[in-house]
């Protein structure tokens, strides 16, 4: 027991100094199109873009010219949102490890199971692991001081857990319309300040950041799942194993869909999860 | 007198028809937005042309309704963003429409498969001749999808989209990150091979 307490605090330590060591990073990108426009008049030379360039990743591409700028200039104006990608080439093999296992083991899996379990039966499965996971909610809207989303939660889960049978289904939503709200640990550091750290790519589940994956793992706290296996490790991955495939078994076409959309479809889904993220931080 | 009084009335009333008729033309932008997502929606719960033999007739329609709506030359220009600007009218016109055709495409096969979704409209954001509608999809499967659109009104009150902004993520600012990258570590017209080999 103490030697798992060390090391999740050691842990936590090291995620905490990657996330401060990238605030540099992080007030960089946070530059608007606004600010280059103006530290580029500043300094004419070639030089400046050189400067915009290495605070924040790669804003001169992203960056208008001043004539366009111009044109477009008011509070829509978008930032430029792009995540730290120090370990990219890593991050690159994951994407093609976890691309091959997605089309080579998941994806025809998951139609053997779609052809045997109607969609119905495994939208019911979903919503009892999602109302299952309701104390991760909880909690977090707590600690974003969010009463309100907490509260709904809560009754979200009486509701869903006696009228919708062990939260199989979800009268809360369709017949009260009390939605859910997804809140995780990740979302509390943001909130207080935290970036996301820079950009993982973890096996089998996908995108993430230091800050994410730390949260994802400190959320492992405030699952059932968590202490019902407690003492049988492998039960309580395979649980958690069945509730991601089944999961994924209701989304089969949304990765392909992705893509075909994108040009290079690695920093696609990288800045797409990044602004994902952000906008979750945000609500 | 009376026929003064008459006309002064007419007049009055024609300028009261006048009046409404104009407010009537002046939607707002989440009226307009509203009348195209219905349209699409009719169109994909249109029973006479479900089934894949229908598919060209069922997309053409929905494609119809898109194009009205989607000002597909804005969201180019906008992703191609500095790059824009270094290229001949000609060029442009072909890289709107090949972008036009990426996006119709990808949008298309999307929603095709979504014909029971409910769709909730919040509240509107205007700032000049720019508009944010904010929509919410909740599909039969219960998942929530918050969709955002960005409006630009050029004349007449008829509004544009020019952005889509999907849980947060927009998808011109997307493009403008992937044009961008291509056309730092390759040539311009790589790109538009590139695009062309999506689309087709």
């Amino acid at each position: 027991m103490d030697v798992k307490r060390l090391l999740a605090i050691s842990a936590l330590a090291i995620a905490l100094l990657i996330i401060g060591a990238q605030e540099l990073f992080a007030a960089g990108s946070k530059l608007t199109i606004d600010e280059i426009r103006t530290s580029i008049e500043a300094n004419a030379d070639g030089a400046s873009e050189a400067a915009a360039d290495e605070a924040s990743g790669e804003p001169s591409e992203d960056s208008y010219d001043d004539d366009f700028n111009d044109e477009f200039d008011d509070e829509f104006a978008e930032e430029i949102k792009s995540i730290w990608d120090p370990i990219e080439p890593v991050n690159r093999a994951m994407f093609v490890f976890n691309d091959k296992m997605y089309f080579w083991v998941i994806k025809p899996a998951a139609r053997g199971y779609n052809f045997v379990v109607p969609e119905k039966g495994r939208v019911a499965v979903d919503r009892f692991f999602t109302n299952l996971t309701t104390p991760v909610r909880f909690v977090n809207s707590i600690l974003q001081l969010k009463l309100g989303k907490a509260g709904s939660e809560v009754v979200r889960f009486v509701i869903n857990s006696t009228v919708g049978v062990l939260g199989f289904m979800d009268p809360a939503r369709d017949r009260w319309n009390i939605y859910l709200h997804d809140e995780d640990l990740g979302q509390t550091f943001g909130r207080y300040g935290s970036g996301p750290g820079f950009y993982l790519v973890l096996p089998l589940l996908g995108p993430s950041s230091v800050r994410d994956g730390v949260g994802m793992a400190g959320d492992l706290f405030l699952k059932p799942t968590t202490y019902i296996f407690a003492d049988d490790h492998l039960a309580a991955l395979g649980v958690t194993a069945y509730e991601n495939f089944n999961s994924v078994s209701l989304k089969i076409g949304l990765y392909e869909g992705l893509k075909k959309d994108a040009i290079d479809p690695y920093s696609y889904i990288r800045d797409s999860y990044h602004q994902y993220r952000e906008n979750k931080v945000k609500e | 007198m009376t026929s003064l009084k008459f006309k002064t009335t007419v007049v009055l009333a024609a300028l009261c028809l006048l009046l409404s008729a104009s407010n009537g033309l002046a939607a707002n932008a989440t009226d307009q937005m509203k009348g195209t997502i219905e349209n699409i929606l009719s169109v994909l719960q249109d029973s006479s042309l479900k089934g894949s033999d229908k598919q060209e007739e069922r997309r053409a329609k929905i494609r119809e309704a898109i194009g009205k709506r989607f000002d597909f030359t804005e969201m180019a220009k906008r992703s191609l963003g500095k790059h824009w600007k270094k290229r001949s009218p000609a060029e442009r016109k072909e890289f709107a429409e090949l972008f036009a055709d990426l996006i119709e495409g990808s949008y298309i096969e999307k929603i095709e498969n979504y014909s029971d979704e409910k769709v909730i409209y919040g509240n509107e954001q205007v700032k000049n001749n720019k508009s944010k509608v904010k929509t919410k999809i909740i599909s039969s499967k219960g998942t929530e999808i918050s969709v955002q659109y960005k409006l630009l009104n050029r004349s007449n009150d008829y509004w544009r989209v020019y952005d889509i902004v999907v849980e947060g993520v927009s998808l011109v600012s997307n493009y403008r990150t992937q044009f961008g990258k291509s056309l730092s570590s390759s040539s311009y017209a790589e790109l538009v091979d590139k695009l062309r080999s999506k689309v087709n």
